[in-house]
């Protein structure tokens, strides 16, 4: 097998430093990427989460070296990937724009017999592994249709096929469901979350759906603005912020005095209820103010009927964190990694 | 069978594929040469007989070349363009053996194609025309490839501006014209006309077609010339196009359109 001596054994799959992209534009220059570092570990999924012009994409396309950074490093398997020439892509492979990776005019089995060929694989050798690629996503009954006449969930997961056929250890998925309605998501996610279990692959997933990043990641780095904003893994970073957001349903309302009292306790609070009770529901900067929150309470001299910690998804702590981190400094990190 | 002989395979796989799915076009594409050469013929014989009956090969084979030729070149050039549309250019470049030979591959079996399409027209053309040809394969083949080459390397130009700079159909097409004036200069009062795509093929084709003359029967300068232009051009034009590649990437437009 060619490409084994590619990098190194015990370098992580992605190691990314100080990278900065700056593109020339008509009213000027605009900064994409402004100093990112970060390690991708071999064998882990990885999703990278932000809103438009974050610089989701030229993040990727700088790993795939597809675009050129303006300053920076990026190795892939520990060998720098400006240097690494076509070797590169014997590792690497990506879906980068949904459906739009493959030949529609062809059917799936002559892309992926193409797919194939372009990696320097013979497809005759692997017929029946590409098949399989096919079965796993329920494409059997499609391969001599054009890809054309194939739903746009059906062609996304004829991408991925194509995408597969590469057999490389590292997967990139640039917004693989954009354009998805709920359903035909699920199913591809369904289909990932397989694949992920199944091969010990390195997969690197942009998103803006949030619920796709839930499912699938161990490890979530938000950007915004180009830079890093939170490098920590899913469930601690959504435990960081479930500590924080609490419901409570009060006997009774509270006067404006004692209102403005718990909105000084909390970051954000909102008040919902009728004349006979109230359900208010607070986000605290940190954990120990719910005590500072109890004391204004018990103060206000109000009767607590019901008290709960609020479970945030993903998409909630995502707006925040974006929210907060415009513009981004340091003590915005969670997780303490940047 | 290595990885350069499993792409080059699969490269004229999805040309014939697309060709067949394309198979209105492509008819249409073949028809619409024939005819195109059957109103300069029958018009020029009506208003200037002699002029096209004494020079009737010179017609044929300046045409075939003139067909082939700008079929290869548009190919290529466009083909770029075709690819960031369809949104598979970069899914090209994500290859081990780059973006360059993947395009390089595909503007070869482009030639191949046209030849093929070429080898059609011909014989409509030899029927319509009723002349007598000698079609010696061994000879013609070669020398239309590396006729056709140099072409494939300005193509390849092109593309690498199409990289670049997307919209660049108008200075391609403008190229097509060059190419009129390159097969219809005579070669003996323009040496160096020898050095520029299309003339010094186009001129042994004629004399192999007229006169019957074998690829070995040609001045071996001729011939060595006609390799060195042909390898120049194409190599020339495959570098251009791998650093116009480069470019691209720094500009962050590759796959863009």
């Amino acid at each position: 097998m060619e490409g084994n001596d590619f990098g190194s054994a015990s370098a992580p799959a992605v190691r990314v430093t100080d990278l900065t992209k700056v593109y020339d534009a008509e009213d000027g220059e605009v900064t994409a990427l402004d100093g990112i570092s970060l390690e991708i570990e071999r064998g882990t999924v990885v999703g990278i989460l932000g809103p438009n012009g974050a610089g989701k994409t030229t993040l990727i396309k700088s790993i795939l070296d597809l675009v050129r950074p303006t300053d920076g490093d990026v190795a892939v398997l520990g060998a720098d990937v400006t240097a690494a020439g076509g070797e590169l892509y014997r590792h690497v492979s990506a879906m980068l724009e949904g459906a739009r990776n493959v030949y529609w005019r062809l059917s799936l089995r002559e892309n992926l017999r193409y797919f194939t060929s372009l990696q320097g694989i013979d497809p005759d050798e692997v017929a029946e592994e590409n098949l399989a690629f096919v079965e796993s996503l329920g494409l059997t009954d499609k391969l001599d249709e054009p890809v054309n006449s194939l739903s746009r969930g059906m062609k996304q997961k004829a991408t991925l096929a194509c995408t597969l056929a590469r057999r490389t250890d590292l997967v990139f998925l640039d917004e693989p469901t954009l354009g998805l309605d709920v359903e035909a998501s699920a199913a591809l996610v369904d289909t990932f979350r397989e694949m992920v279990d199944r091969d010990e692959k390195t997969v690197v997933l942009s998103s803006h759906d949030m619920d796709v990043i839930e499912d699938l990641c161990d490890r979530v780095v938000v950007l915004n603005a180009g830079r890093v904003v939170v490098d920590d893994s899913v469930s601690a970073l959504l435990d960081a912020f479930r500590t924080q957001s609490h419901r409570l349903r009060l006997a009774a309302p509270l006067d404006d005095v004692d209102r403005a009292a718990v909105a000084e306790v909390a970051e954000s609070v909102s008040w919902s209820g009728t004349s006979d009770a109230v359900e208010l529901t607070v986000t605290l900067e940190a954990p120990d103010d719910y005590y500072r929150l109890m004391r204004t309470l018990e103060s206000a001299g109000a009767t607590i009927e019901r008290a709960e910690t609020t479970t945030p998804d993903l998409e909630s702590v995502f707006l925040r964190v974006t929210d907060r981190a415009d513009p981004p400094t340091d003590e915005l990190a969670v997780g303490g990694q940047r | 069978m290595n990885g350069h002989a499993i792409l080059f395979r699969a490269t004229f796989e999805k040309a014939v594929w697309l060709l067949k799915r394309y198979l209105f076009n492509t008819v249409m594409m073949v028809v619409g040469m024939y005819l195109l050469f059957a109103l300069l013929f029958f018009g020029g014989r009506m208003m200037a007989p002699t002029v096209v009956s004494d020079s009737t090969e010179a017609l044929v084979v300046g045409y075939l070349v003139w067909m082939m030729a700008v079929r290869a070149y548009q190919q290529t050039s466009s083909d770029v363009t075709r690819e960031a549309q369809w949104g598979t250019l970069e899914q090209l470049h994500l290859s081990p053996y780059g973006i360059g030979r993947v395009v390089l591959f595909t503007s070869v079996v482009n030639v191949l194609v046209t030849l093929l399409i070429g080898g059609v027209i011909l014989g409509s053309m030899v029927v319509t025309t009723r002349t007598a040809l000698a079609i010696d394969l061994v000879t013609i083949v070669p020398v239309a490839v590396l006729t056709i080459l140099p072409v494939v390397g300005v193509g390849l130009c092109f593309g690498g501006l199409a990289l670049l700079y997307k919209r660049v159909g108008q200075a391609a097409s403008l190229m097509q014209l060059g190419f009129i004036v390159f097969l219809a200069m005579p070669l003996d009062a323009h040496p160096l006309l020898r050095f520029v795509p299309l003339s010094l093929g186009t001129a042994l084709l004629e004399e192999a077609m007229a006169t019957g003359t074998r690829l070995w029967e040609f001045p071996v300068p001729d011939l060595l010339t006609l390799l060195a232009v042909a390898v120049l051009y194409l190599g020339g034009g495959y570098l251009v196009f791998k650093a116009l590649a480069t470019r691209a990437r720094k500009r962050g437009v590759l796959g863009h359109y």
